[in-house]
Protein backbone atom coordinates (compact mmCIF):
# COMPACT_ATOMS: atom_id res chain seq x y z
CA UNK A 1 0.00 0.00 0.00
CA UNK A 2 1.15 3.14 -1.22
CA UNK A 3 2.08 5.70 1.99
CA UNK A 4 1.46 9.43 1.41
CA UNK A 5 2.53 10.18 5.24
CA UNK A 6 4.95 8.90 7.43
CA UNK A 7 6.31 10.06 10.67
CA UNK A 8 8.24 8.44 13.06
CA UNK A 9 9.47 9.37 16.31
CA UNK A 10 8.86 12.75 15.63
CA UNK A 11 9.96 15.29 18.35
CA UNK A 12 9.00 18.72 18.91
CA UNK A 13 10.51 21.23 21.48
CA UNK A 14 10.06 24.54 22.17
CA UNK A 15 12.35 27.18 24.15
CA UNK A 16 9.51 29.21 26.52
CA UNK A 17 11.38 32.74 28.11
CA UNK A 18 9.89 33.42 31.77
CA UNK A 19 10.25 36.55 33.82
CA UNK A 20 11.94 39.36 32.73
CA UNK A 21 15.29 40.96 33.46
CA UNK A 22 17.88 38.96 35.40
CA UNK A 23 15.13 36.93 36.65
CA UNK A 24 14.06 35.59 33.51
CA UNK A 25 14.48 31.83 33.23
CA UNK A 26 14.02 29.47 29.55
CA UNK A 27 12.11 26.73 29.81
CA UNK A 28 11.90 23.43 27.58
CA UNK A 29 8.58 22.52 26.65
CA UNK A 30 7.70 19.42 24.51
CA UNK A 31 4.69 20.21 21.97
CA UNK A 32 5.22 16.67 20.25
CA UNK A 33 6.90 13.75 22.24
CA UNK A 34 7.81 10.87 19.64
CA UNK A 35 4.92 10.66 17.33
CA UNK A 36 4.98 7.90 14.65
CA UNK A 37 2.16 6.92 12.53
CA UNK A 38 1.81 6.38 8.93
CA UNK A 39 -1.35 7.21 6.86
CA UNK A 40 -2.31 5.26 3.08
CA UNK A 41 -2.93 7.08 0.18
CA UNK A 42 -6.37 8.09 -0.04
CA UNK A 43 -7.22 7.53 3.25
CA UNK A 44 -9.32 10.51 5.56
CA UNK A 45 -7.61 10.84 9.12
CA UNK A 46 -9.02 12.92 11.74
CA UNK A 47 -6.10 14.50 13.80
CA UNK A 48 -7.55 15.31 17.41
CA UNK A 49 -7.39 16.74 20.57
CA UNK A 50 -7.57 18.97 23.15
CA UNK A 51 -6.19 22.72 22.79
CA UNK A 52 -2.43 22.82 22.88
CA UNK A 53 -2.07 18.53 22.38
CA UNK A 54 0.10 19.18 19.79
CA UNK A 55 -1.72 18.73 16.61
CA UNK A 56 -0.89 21.66 14.64
CA UNK A 57 2.64 21.33 16.01
CA UNK A 58 2.69 18.02 13.90
CA UNK A 59 0.75 19.61 11.06
CA UNK A 60 3.21 22.25 10.58
CA UNK A 61 5.88 20.06 10.65
CA UNK A 62 4.33 17.84 7.74
CA UNK A 63 3.70 20.79 6.06
CA UNK A 64 6.87 21.56 6.08
CA UNK A 65 6.86 24.58 7.92
CA UNK A 66 8.30 23.85 11.10
CA UNK A 67 11.25 21.80 11.69
CA UNK A 68 11.56 18.77 14.14
CA UNK A 69 13.89 18.59 17.15
CA UNK A 70 14.27 14.99 16.19
CA UNK A 71 12.21 12.32 14.48
CA UNK A 72 11.83 11.67 10.88
CA UNK A 73 9.08 12.72 8.18
CA UNK A 74 8.18 11.84 4.91
CA UNK A 75 5.28 13.01 3.09
CA UNK A 76 4.11 11.97 -0.70
CA UNK A 77 7.91 10.69 0.13
CA UNK A 78 9.34 14.35 0.48
CA UNK A 79 11.24 15.26 3.79
CA UNK A 80 8.62 18.50 4.41
CA UNK A 81 11.10 20.77 6.26
CA UNK A 82 13.95 19.80 3.60
CA UNK A 83 12.00 20.19 0.50
CA UNK A 84 9.03 22.54 1.43
CA UNK A 85 8.55 24.41 -1.67
CA UNK A 86 8.85 20.94 -4.03
CA UNK A 87 5.66 19.94 -1.41
CA UNK A 88 3.90 22.76 -1.98
CA UNK A 89 2.63 21.94 -5.28
CA UNK A 90 0.95 18.86 -3.93
CA UNK A 91 -0.36 20.20 -0.59
CA UNK A 92 -3.49 21.45 -0.35
CA UNK A 93 -5.05 23.62 3.24
CA UNK A 94 -7.82 25.17 4.36
CA UNK A 95 -7.17 26.57 7.58
CA UNK A 96 -10.81 27.54 9.09
CA UNK A 97 -10.25 30.72 10.46
CA UNK A 98 -7.45 31.91 8.03
CA UNK A 99 -8.49 32.96 4.08
CA UNK A 100 -6.88 32.29 1.49
CA UNK A 101 -9.64 34.61 -0.31
CA UNK A 102 -8.63 37.67 -1.28
CA UNK A 103 -10.86 39.94 0.50
CA UNK A 104 -11.39 42.99 -1.75
CA UNK A 105 -11.78 40.47 -5.20
CA UNK A 106 -13.97 37.97 -6.48
CA UNK A 107 -13.24 34.20 -5.55
CA UNK A 108 -12.43 34.13 -9.87
CA UNK A 109 -10.04 36.33 -9.32
CA UNK A 110 -8.33 34.46 -6.38
CA UNK A 111 -8.61 31.38 -8.38
CA UNK A 112 -7.08 32.80 -11.60
CA UNK A 113 -3.85 34.20 -9.29
CA UNK A 114 -3.68 30.53 -7.51
CA UNK A 115 -3.12 29.04 -11.03
CA UNK A 116 -0.10 31.34 -11.60
CA UNK A 117 0.97 30.44 -7.86
CA UNK A 118 0.66 26.87 -8.66
CA UNK A 119 2.30 27.70 -12.17
CA UNK A 120 -0.70 25.67 -13.85
CA UNK A 121 -0.80 25.18 -17.52
CA UNK A 122 -3.79 27.29 -18.54
CA UNK A 123 -6.19 25.12 -20.48
CA UNK A 124 -6.29 22.57 -17.50
CA UNK A 125 -6.97 25.01 -15.36
CA UNK A 126 -9.71 26.34 -17.06
CA UNK A 127 -11.24 22.77 -17.51
CA UNK A 128 -10.56 22.22 -13.25
CA UNK A 129 -11.94 25.52 -12.29
CA UNK A 130 -15.01 24.84 -14.49
CA UNK A 131 -15.67 21.38 -12.51
CA UNK A 132 -15.16 23.35 -9.58
CA UNK A 133 -17.18 26.15 -9.99
CA UNK A 134 -20.08 23.33 -11.19
CA UNK A 135 -19.52 20.62 -7.95
CA UNK A 136 -19.30 23.65 -5.05
CA UNK A 137 -22.34 25.21 -6.47
CA UNK A 138 -20.09 28.94 -6.85
CA UNK A 139 -21.18 30.21 -10.21
CA UNK A 140 -24.08 32.29 -8.83
CA UNK A 141 -21.23 34.46 -6.51
CA UNK A 142 -18.05 33.48 -8.52
CA UNK A 143 -17.98 37.62 -9.65
CA UNK A 144 -18.84 38.58 -6.36
CA UNK A 145 -15.95 40.77 -4.01
CA UNK A 146 -15.17 38.09 -0.91
CA UNK A 147 -16.20 40.70 1.74
CA UNK A 148 -20.24 40.31 0.67
CA UNK A 149 -20.44 36.25 0.67
CA UNK A 150 -21.47 34.54 3.67
CA UNK A 151 -19.40 32.57 6.06
CA UNK A 152 -20.96 28.48 3.79
CA UNK A 153 -20.16 30.37 0.24
CA UNK A 154 -16.46 31.41 1.43
CA UNK A 155 -15.79 28.21 3.40
CA UNK A 156 -17.33 26.62 0.16
CA UNK A 157 -14.75 29.01 -2.28
CA UNK A 158 -11.98 28.22 -0.01
CA UNK A 159 -12.38 24.56 -0.47
CA UNK A 160 -12.25 24.54 -4.26
CA UNK A 161 -9.23 27.27 -4.21
CA UNK A 162 -7.67 24.37 -2.47
CA UNK A 163 -8.36 21.81 -4.50
CA UNK A 164 -7.72 23.94 -7.74
CA UNK A 165 -3.92 22.57 -8.39
CA UNK A 166 -5.22 19.14 -7.70
CA UNK A 167 -3.28 18.50 -4.49
CA UNK A 168 -2.66 14.79 -3.57
CA UNK A 169 -2.44 15.81 0.44
CA UNK A 170 -5.55 17.97 1.84
CA UNK A 171 -5.13 19.60 5.41
CA UNK A 172 -7.71 20.84 6.96
CA UNK A 173 -8.34 22.75 10.16
CA UNK A 174 -11.71 23.74 11.88
CA UNK A 175 -13.03 23.82 8.40
CA UNK A 176 -16.44 24.08 9.61
CA UNK A 177 -15.79 26.73 12.30
CA UNK A 178 -19.16 29.45 12.21
CA UNK A 179 -20.87 27.46 9.83
CA UNK A 180 -25.01 26.87 10.12
CA UNK A 181 -26.17 23.09 10.39
CA UNK A 182 -27.18 22.90 6.28
CA UNK A 183 -23.75 24.89 5.09
CA UNK A 184 -21.88 22.40 7.99
CA UNK A 185 -23.22 19.24 6.22
CA UNK A 186 -22.90 20.48 2.67
CA UNK A 187 -19.25 21.33 2.97
CA UNK A 188 -18.63 17.85 4.94
CA UNK A 189 -20.01 16.34 1.94
CA UNK A 190 -18.68 17.70 -0.64
CA UNK A 191 -15.11 16.99 1.13
CA UNK A 192 -16.27 13.39 1.66
CA UNK A 193 -16.78 12.64 -2.10
CA UNK A 194 -13.62 14.49 -3.24
CA UNK A 195 -11.74 11.90 -1.26
CA UNK A 196 -13.60 9.34 -2.40
CA UNK A 197 -13.73 10.36 -6.34
CA UNK A 198 -9.74 11.77 -6.47
CA UNK A 199 -8.63 9.34 -3.86
CA UNK A 200 -6.74 12.85 -1.95
CA UNK A 201 -5.54 11.90 1.21
CA UNK A 202 -7.43 14.25 3.82
CA UNK A 203 -5.94 15.52 7.32
CA UNK A 204 -8.87 16.82 9.72
CA UNK A 205 -8.48 18.55 12.74
CA UNK A 206 -11.53 19.91 14.25
CA UNK A 207 -13.11 19.61 17.99
CA UNK A 208 -16.41 18.97 15.95
CA UNK A 209 -17.23 15.93 16.18
CA UNK A 210 -19.83 15.76 13.40
CA UNK A 211 -16.76 16.60 11.07
CA UNK A 212 -15.00 13.51 12.37
CA UNK A 213 -17.74 11.04 11.84
CA UNK A 214 -18.86 12.71 8.45
CA UNK A 215 -15.22 13.18 6.72
CA UNK A 216 -12.67 10.52 8.09
CA UNK A 217 -12.64 7.03 8.60
CA UNK A 218 -9.91 7.10 10.92
CA UNK A 219 -9.31 8.98 14.31
CA UNK A 220 -5.75 9.88 15.77
CA UNK A 221 -5.90 11.15 19.19
CA UNK A 222 -3.10 13.26 20.56
CA UNK A 223 -2.84 14.67 23.88
CA UNK A 224 0.25 15.62 25.65
CA UNK A 225 2.39 16.06 22.65
CA UNK A 226 1.89 12.16 22.18
CA UNK A 227 -0.44 9.63 20.16
CA UNK A 228 -3.12 8.27 22.59
CA UNK A 229 -5.69 6.11 20.52
CA UNK A 230 -5.21 5.41 16.84
CA UNK A 231 -8.34 3.71 15.36
CA UNK A 232 -11.36 3.42 12.98
CA UNK A 233 -13.85 5.96 13.78
CA UNK A 234 -16.25 3.21 14.24
CA UNK A 235 -13.96 0.69 15.83
CA UNK A 236 -13.52 3.96 18.78
CA UNK A 237 -17.57 4.27 18.77
CA UNK A 238 -17.78 0.63 19.81
CA UNK A 239 -14.97 -0.25 21.96
CA UNK A 240 -14.70 3.29 23.57
CA UNK A 241 -18.39 3.27 24.51
CA UNK A 242 -19.54 -0.21 25.62
CA UNK A 243 -22.84 1.46 25.77
CA UNK A 244 -26.11 2.50 23.58
CA UNK A 245 -29.20 4.48 24.02
CA UNK A 246 -32.02 2.81 23.83
CA UNK A 247 -35.25 5.34 23.15
CA UNK A 248 -38.63 3.41 23.77
CA UNK A 249 -42.32 4.76 22.99
CA UNK A 250 -44.64 3.00 24.76
CA UNK A 251 -48.73 2.44 23.84
CA UNK A 252 -49.31 1.92 27.86
CA UNK A 253 -47.50 3.45 30.73
CA UNK A 254 -44.73 1.16 31.14
CA UNK A 255 -43.63 -1.32 34.06
CA UNK A 256 -40.26 -0.06 35.76
CA UNK A 257 -37.21 -1.55 33.88
CA UNK A 258 -34.51 -2.28 36.33
CA UNK A 259 -31.28 -4.58 35.17
CA UNK A 260 -27.47 -4.25 36.30
CA UNK A 261 -25.82 -1.99 33.55
CA UNK A 262 -28.94 0.40 32.71
CA UNK A 263 -29.85 3.36 34.00
CA UNK A 264 -32.90 5.81 33.30
CA UNK A 265 -32.10 8.98 31.52
CA UNK A 266 -35.00 10.51 30.62
CA UNK A 267 -39.11 9.37 31.42
CA UNK A 268 -42.54 10.79 31.30
CA UNK A 269 -45.59 8.82 31.03
CA UNK A 270 -45.51 6.95 27.68
CA UNK A 271 -41.73 6.73 27.00
CA UNK A 272 -38.16 6.01 28.47
CA UNK A 273 -34.66 7.32 27.71
CA UNK A 274 -32.55 4.66 28.55
CA UNK A 275 -28.39 4.08 29.00
CA UNK A 276 -27.05 0.62 28.76
CA UNK A 277 -23.91 -0.69 29.65
CA UNK A 278 -23.20 -3.55 26.78
CA UNK A 279 -20.65 -4.91 28.82
CA UNK A 280 -22.72 -5.47 32.12
CA UNK A 281 -26.30 -5.77 30.45
CA UNK A 282 -26.68 -7.00 26.55
CA UNK A 283 -28.66 -5.04 24.36
CA UNK A 284 -30.62 -8.46 23.27
CA UNK A 285 -31.52 -8.88 27.48
CA UNK A 286 -32.31 -5.30 27.59
CA UNK A 287 -34.67 -5.14 24.64
CA UNK A 288 -36.61 -8.11 26.02
CA UNK A 289 -36.83 -6.57 29.40
CA UNK A 290 -38.37 -3.56 27.75
CA UNK A 291 -41.12 -5.55 25.51
CA UNK A 292 -42.03 -7.16 28.59
CA UNK A 293 -42.46 -3.80 30.57
CA UNK A 294 -45.38 -2.53 28.26
CA UNK A 295 -46.58 -2.27 24.38
CA UNK A 296 -44.29 -1.05 22.66
CA UNK A 297 -45.03 1.41 19.93
CA UNK A 298 -41.56 2.62 18.77
CA UNK A 299 -38.33 1.68 19.27
CA UNK A 300 -34.79 3.52 18.54
CA UNK A 301 -31.19 2.08 19.34
CA UNK A 302 -28.75 4.46 18.91
CA UNK A 303 -24.65 5.21 19.51
CA UNK A 304 -23.99 8.00 21.80
CA UNK A 305 -22.55 11.12 20.41
CA UNK A 306 -19.10 10.74 19.57
CA UNK A 307 -18.37 14.11 21.49
CA UNK A 308 -18.61 11.82 24.81
CA UNK A 309 -16.33 9.33 23.38
CA UNK A 310 -13.59 12.29 22.50
CA UNK A 311 -14.52 13.68 25.90
CA UNK A 312 -13.83 9.66 27.71
CA UNK A 313 -10.46 9.75 25.76
CA UNK A 314 -9.17 13.19 26.63
CA UNK A 315 -9.92 12.54 30.29
CA UNK A 316 -8.41 8.77 29.82
CA UNK A 317 -5.46 10.51 28.73
CA UNK A 318 -5.64 12.73 31.57
CA UNK A 319 -5.86 10.33 33.73
CA UNK A 320 -3.14 8.32 32.88
CA UNK A 321 -0.22 11.22 32.52
CA UNK A 322 -1.53 12.48 36.24
CA UNK A 323 -0.80 8.85 37.36
CA UNK A 324 2.63 8.93 34.99
CA UNK A 325 3.77 11.94 37.09
CA UNK A 326 2.56 10.78 40.51
CA UNK A 327 5.03 7.73 39.76
CA UNK A 328 7.73 9.65 38.08
CA UNK A 329 7.73 12.21 41.47
CA UNK B 1 9.32 31.09 -16.79
CA UNK B 2 6.03 30.39 -15.21
CA UNK B 3 8.05 30.42 -11.57
CA UNK B 4 8.51 33.97 -12.14
CA UNK B 5 5.30 35.02 -13.83
CA UNK B 6 3.52 34.49 -10.34
CA UNK B 7 4.87 37.41 -8.36
CA UNK B 8 3.72 40.18 -11.14
CA UNK B 9 0.17 38.13 -11.00
CA UNK B 10 0.55 38.93 -7.04
CA UNK B 11 0.93 42.55 -7.54
CA UNK B 12 -1.36 42.77 -10.01
CA UNK B 13 -4.22 41.13 -7.63
CA UNK B 14 -2.93 43.52 -5.13
CA UNK B 15 -3.48 46.24 -7.15
CA UNK B 16 -6.83 45.80 -8.23
CA UNK B 17 -7.74 44.77 -4.74
CA UNK B 18 -6.47 48.58 -3.22
CA UNK B 19 -8.81 49.96 -5.22
CA UNK B 20 -10.99 48.98 -3.33
CA UNK B 21 -9.76 51.82 -0.85
CA UNK B 22 -10.63 54.38 -3.23
CA UNK B 23 -12.33 55.61 -0.80
CA UNK B 24 -9.85 56.02 2.09
CA UNK B 25 -7.93 58.16 -0.23
CA UNK B 26 -10.91 61.56 0.18
CA UNK B 27 -8.87 61.85 3.65
CA UNK B 28 -5.63 61.90 2.43
CA UNK B 29 -6.55 64.31 0.28
CA UNK B 30 -7.44 66.54 3.10
CA UNK B 31 -4.35 66.64 4.37
CA UNK B 32 -2.44 66.46 1.36
CA UNK B 33 -4.04 69.55 0.80
CA UNK B 34 -3.37 71.10 4.48
CA UNK B 35 0.11 69.89 3.87
CA UNK B 36 0.92 71.57 1.07
CA UNK B 37 -0.99 74.67 1.66
CA UNK B 38 1.10 75.04 4.93
CA UNK B 39 4.62 74.74 3.22
CA UNK B 40 3.08 76.94 0.36
CA UNK B 41 3.44 79.38 3.45
CA UNK B 42 6.27 78.09 5.05
CA UNK B 43 8.29 78.55 1.93
CA UNK B 44 6.52 82.27 0.73
CA UNK B 45 8.26 83.50 4.21
CA UNK B 46 11.43 81.93 3.92
CA UNK B 47 12.12 83.19 0.33
CA UNK B 48 10.75 86.51 1.36
CA UNK B 49 12.63 87.10 4.24
CA UNK B 50 16.09 85.40 2.07
CA UNK B 51 15.08 88.03 -0.80
CA UNK B 52 16.09 85.11 -3.00
CA UNK B 53 14.47 84.14 -6.29
CA UNK B 54 15.96 80.42 -5.36
CA UNK B 55 17.24 78.35 -2.80
CA UNK B 56 19.76 75.15 -3.21
CA UNK B 57 18.88 75.48 -7.02
CA UNK B 58 14.93 75.37 -6.38
CA UNK B 59 12.48 78.25 -7.20
CA UNK B 60 9.29 78.62 -4.73
CA UNK B 61 7.36 76.74 -7.78
CA UNK B 62 10.04 74.05 -8.08
CA UNK B 63 10.00 73.53 -3.77
CA UNK B 64 6.08 72.79 -3.49
CA UNK B 65 6.37 70.43 -6.65
CA UNK B 66 9.21 68.72 -4.90
CA UNK B 67 7.60 68.70 -1.72
CA UNK B 68 4.37 67.16 -3.61
CA UNK B 69 6.54 64.12 -4.69
CA UNK B 70 8.19 63.61 -1.53
CA UNK B 71 4.76 63.43 0.22
CA UNK B 72 3.04 61.49 -2.23
CA UNK B 73 6.10 58.93 -1.99
CA UNK B 74 5.92 58.66 2.03
CA UNK B 75 2.22 58.78 2.54
CA UNK B 76 1.73 56.04 -0.62
CA UNK B 77 4.07 53.85 1.93
CA UNK B 78 1.97 50.41 3.20
CA UNK B 79 1.93 48.87 6.09
CA UNK B 80 4.49 46.70 5.62
CA UNK B 81 6.49 46.38 9.17
CA UNK B 82 2.85 45.82 10.88
CA UNK B 83 2.20 43.22 7.94
CA UNK B 84 5.08 41.31 8.89
CA UNK B 85 4.50 41.63 12.16
CA UNK B 86 0.57 40.78 12.23
CA UNK B 87 1.37 37.91 10.07
CA UNK B 88 4.33 36.19 12.88
CA UNK B 89 2.74 36.65 16.03
CA UNK B 90 -0.81 35.60 14.35
CA UNK B 91 0.04 32.37 12.54
CA UNK B 92 -0.67 33.76 9.49
CA UNK B 93 2.93 33.31 7.90
CA UNK B 94 1.57 29.75 7.87
CA UNK B 95 -0.83 30.01 5.16
CA UNK B 96 1.79 32.12 2.89
CA UNK B 97 4.58 29.43 3.86
CA UNK B 98 2.29 26.22 2.57
CA UNK B 99 2.34 27.84 -1.73
CA UNK B 100 4.84 27.31 -3.47
CA UNK B 101 6.94 30.66 -3.16
CA UNK B 102 8.74 32.75 -1.43
CA UNK B 103 6.91 34.80 1.59
CA UNK B 104 9.40 37.96 1.23
CA UNK B 105 8.83 38.07 -2.61
CA UNK B 106 5.28 37.67 -2.03
CA UNK B 107 4.90 40.68 0.05
CA UNK B 108 7.32 42.47 -2.11
CA UNK B 109 4.79 42.17 -5.13
CA UNK B 110 1.78 42.61 -2.55
CA UNK B 111 3.43 46.05 -1.67
CA UNK B 112 4.79 46.89 -4.90
CA UNK B 113 1.01 46.50 -5.91
CA UNK B 114 -0.66 48.29 -3.43
CA UNK B 115 1.55 51.01 -3.48
CA UNK B 116 1.53 51.47 -7.47
CA UNK B 117 -2.31 52.11 -7.08
CA UNK B 118 -1.81 54.84 -3.91
CA UNK B 119 1.18 56.99 -5.27
CA UNK B 120 -0.89 57.06 -8.45
CA UNK B 121 -3.68 58.51 -6.45
CA UNK B 122 -1.64 60.37 -3.98
CA UNK B 123 0.59 62.04 -6.84
CA UNK B 124 -2.53 63.50 -8.99
CA UNK B 125 -3.97 65.16 -5.50
CA UNK B 126 -0.74 66.40 -5.28
CA UNK B 127 -0.39 67.90 -8.41
CA UNK B 128 -3.94 69.44 -8.51
CA UNK B 129 -3.51 70.87 -5.37
CA UNK B 130 0.02 72.35 -6.22
CA UNK B 131 -1.24 73.53 -9.35
CA UNK B 132 -4.07 75.46 -7.86
CA UNK B 133 -1.46 77.00 -5.41
CA UNK B 134 1.08 78.03 -7.82
CA UNK B 135 0.84 76.94 -11.28
CA UNK B 136 2.07 74.16 -13.26
CA UNK B 137 5.82 72.95 -13.45
CA UNK B 138 7.53 72.77 -16.90
CA UNK B 139 7.83 69.05 -17.82
CA UNK B 140 8.94 67.04 -20.79
CA UNK B 141 7.82 63.44 -21.58
CA UNK B 142 11.93 62.29 -21.29
CA UNK B 143 11.96 64.43 -17.78
CA UNK B 144 9.17 62.48 -17.01
CA UNK B 145 10.49 58.93 -17.91
CA UNK B 146 13.66 59.83 -15.61
CA UNK B 147 11.66 60.58 -13.08
CA UNK B 148 9.68 57.51 -13.45
CA UNK B 149 12.46 55.34 -14.07
CA UNK B 150 13.67 56.29 -10.26
CA UNK B 151 10.86 55.20 -8.29
CA UNK B 152 10.40 51.03 -8.89
CA UNK B 153 14.00 51.06 -7.21
CA UNK B 154 12.86 53.20 -4.54
CA UNK B 155 9.73 51.95 -3.54
CA UNK B 156 11.57 48.36 -3.53
CA UNK B 157 14.13 49.82 -0.92
CA UNK B 158 11.66 51.24 1.12
CA UNK B 159 9.83 47.51 1.40
CA UNK B 160 13.28 46.36 2.21
CA UNK B 161 14.11 48.43 5.08
CA UNK B 162 10.13 48.23 6.03
CA UNK B 163 10.51 44.21 6.05
CA UNK B 164 13.65 44.51 7.92
CA UNK B 165 11.48 45.88 10.73
CA UNK B 166 8.63 43.47 10.68
CA UNK B 167 11.08 40.76 11.04
CA UNK B 168 11.49 41.94 14.23
CA UNK B 169 8.74 40.65 15.38
CA UNK B 170 10.89 37.24 15.38
CA UNK B 171 13.00 38.45 18.58
CA UNK B 172 10.51 41.32 20.10
CA UNK B 173 7.56 42.10 21.99
CA UNK B 174 7.08 44.71 19.86
CA UNK B 175 8.16 46.15 16.71
CA UNK B 176 6.21 49.78 17.32
CA UNK B 177 9.42 51.34 18.40
CA UNK B 178 11.61 50.16 15.42
CA UNK B 179 9.40 51.10 12.97
CA UNK B 180 8.58 54.86 14.20
CA UNK B 181 12.77 55.43 14.50
CA UNK B 182 12.75 53.88 10.94
CA UNK B 183 10.13 55.88 9.44
CA UNK B 184 11.38 59.40 11.30
CA UNK B 185 14.75 58.65 9.85
CA UNK B 186 13.47 58.22 6.14
CA UNK B 187 11.36 61.26 6.68
CA UNK B 188 14.26 63.47 7.74
CA UNK B 189 17.51 61.68 6.26
CA UNK B 190 14.96 60.84 3.38
CA UNK B 191 14.35 64.91 2.76
CA UNK B 192 10.61 64.64 3.01
CA UNK B 193 10.22 68.02 3.89
CA UNK B 194 13.65 69.72 3.26
CA UNK B 195 16.09 69.12 -0.41
CA UNK B 196 18.98 68.06 0.78
CA UNK B 197 20.85 71.25 -1.12
CA UNK B 198 19.73 73.40 1.94
CA UNK B 199 21.13 71.32 4.69
CA UNK B 200 25.53 71.82 5.22
CA UNK B 201 27.79 70.53 3.51
CA UNK B 202 29.02 67.58 5.88
CA UNK B 203 25.46 66.98 7.00
CA UNK B 204 24.42 66.47 2.85
CA UNK B 205 27.02 64.21 2.06
CA UNK B 206 26.45 62.30 4.95
CA UNK B 207 22.02 62.07 3.83
CA UNK B 208 23.45 61.44 0.35
CA UNK B 209 25.08 58.46 1.15
CA UNK B 210 22.56 56.72 3.31
CA UNK B 211 19.80 54.80 1.42
CA UNK B 212 17.06 57.19 2.66
CA UNK B 213 17.91 59.90 0.17
CA UNK B 214 17.64 57.41 -2.48
CA UNK B 215 14.09 56.38 -1.44
CA UNK B 216 12.22 60.01 -1.46
CA UNK B 217 14.97 62.59 -2.48
CA UNK B 218 16.22 61.04 -5.00
CA UNK B 219 13.13 61.08 -7.26
CA UNK B 220 11.67 63.98 -5.79
CA UNK B 221 14.90 65.64 -7.25
CA UNK B 222 14.93 64.18 -10.31
CA UNK B 223 11.27 65.10 -11.05
CA UNK B 224 12.36 69.24 -10.38
CA UNK B 225 15.53 69.15 -12.38
CA UNK B 226 15.51 65.77 -14.68
CA UNK B 227 18.74 64.73 -16.01
CA UNK B 228 20.63 61.36 -17.16
CA UNK B 229 23.52 61.30 -15.19
CA UNK B 230 21.94 62.42 -11.88
CA UNK B 231 19.20 59.59 -12.48
CA UNK B 232 22.27 56.87 -13.56
CA UNK B 233 23.84 58.16 -10.01
CA UNK B 234 20.50 57.63 -7.78
CA UNK B 235 20.18 54.12 -9.50
CA UNK B 236 23.49 53.21 -8.70
CA UNK B 237 23.11 53.90 -5.40
CA UNK B 238 19.73 52.46 -5.05
CA UNK B 239 21.12 49.21 -6.52
CA UNK B 240 23.93 49.24 -3.65
CA UNK B 241 21.51 49.49 -0.93
CA UNK B 242 18.89 47.08 -2.89
CA UNK B 243 21.78 44.36 -2.96
CA UNK B 244 22.94 45.12 1.21
CA UNK B 245 19.19 45.37 2.23
CA UNK B 246 18.39 42.10 0.31
CA UNK B 247 21.35 40.38 1.66
CA UNK B 248 20.93 41.69 5.19
CA UNK B 249 17.05 40.21 5.08
CA UNK B 250 17.95 37.12 3.69
CA UNK B 251 20.51 36.48 6.65
CA UNK B 252 17.52 37.61 8.89
CA UNK B 253 14.88 35.47 7.32
CA UNK B 254 16.91 32.47 7.72
CA UNK B 255 17.60 33.05 11.07
CA UNK B 256 13.81 34.25 11.59
CA UNK B 257 12.35 30.53 9.85
CA UNK B 258 14.39 28.96 12.45
CA UNK B 259 12.07 30.66 15.38
CA UNK B 260 8.95 30.26 13.91
CA UNK B 261 6.50 29.33 16.80
CA UNK B 262 3.74 27.26 16.40
CA UNK B 263 1.13 29.45 17.64
CA UNK B 264 -2.60 28.21 17.75
CA UNK B 265 -4.79 26.51 15.54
Amino acid sequence: MELAVELEGLRKTFTVTRGKGLSRTRTEVVAVDGVSFTVPSGQSVALIGPNGAGKSTTIKMLTGILNPTSGEARVLGLVPWKQRSRLAYHLGAVFGQRSQLWYHLPPGDTFDLLARIYELDRADYARRRDMLIERFGLGAFLNTQVRKLSLGQRMRAEIAASLLHKPSVLFLDEPTIGLDVVARQELRDLIRQWNREEGLTVFLTSHDAGDIESVARRVIVVNHGRVVLDDKVSTVRRRYLGSKVLSVKFHERPATVELAGVSVVKTSDYALKLEVDTRIAPIELVINKVLEAGAVADITIEDPPLEEIIAHIYAAGAAGSAAEEVRTA
Amino acid sequence: MRFWQKYPAVGLASARSNLAYLGEVTSRVIFLGIILYIFLRLWKVTFTQAAAQQLGGFTLEQMLWYLAVTESIMLSAPRVAQLVDEDVRTGALSVQLIRPMSYPLYRLWTTLGERLVRFLVNSAVAAAVVCLLVGPIKWSLPGLLIFVLSLPLAFALDFLGNFLVGLGAFWLEDTTGLLLIYSRVTMIMGGMLIPLELLPDAIRTAFQTLPFASMVYGPAKLFVHPDVPTLLDILARQSVAVLVFALVIAAVYRLAMRRVFANGG
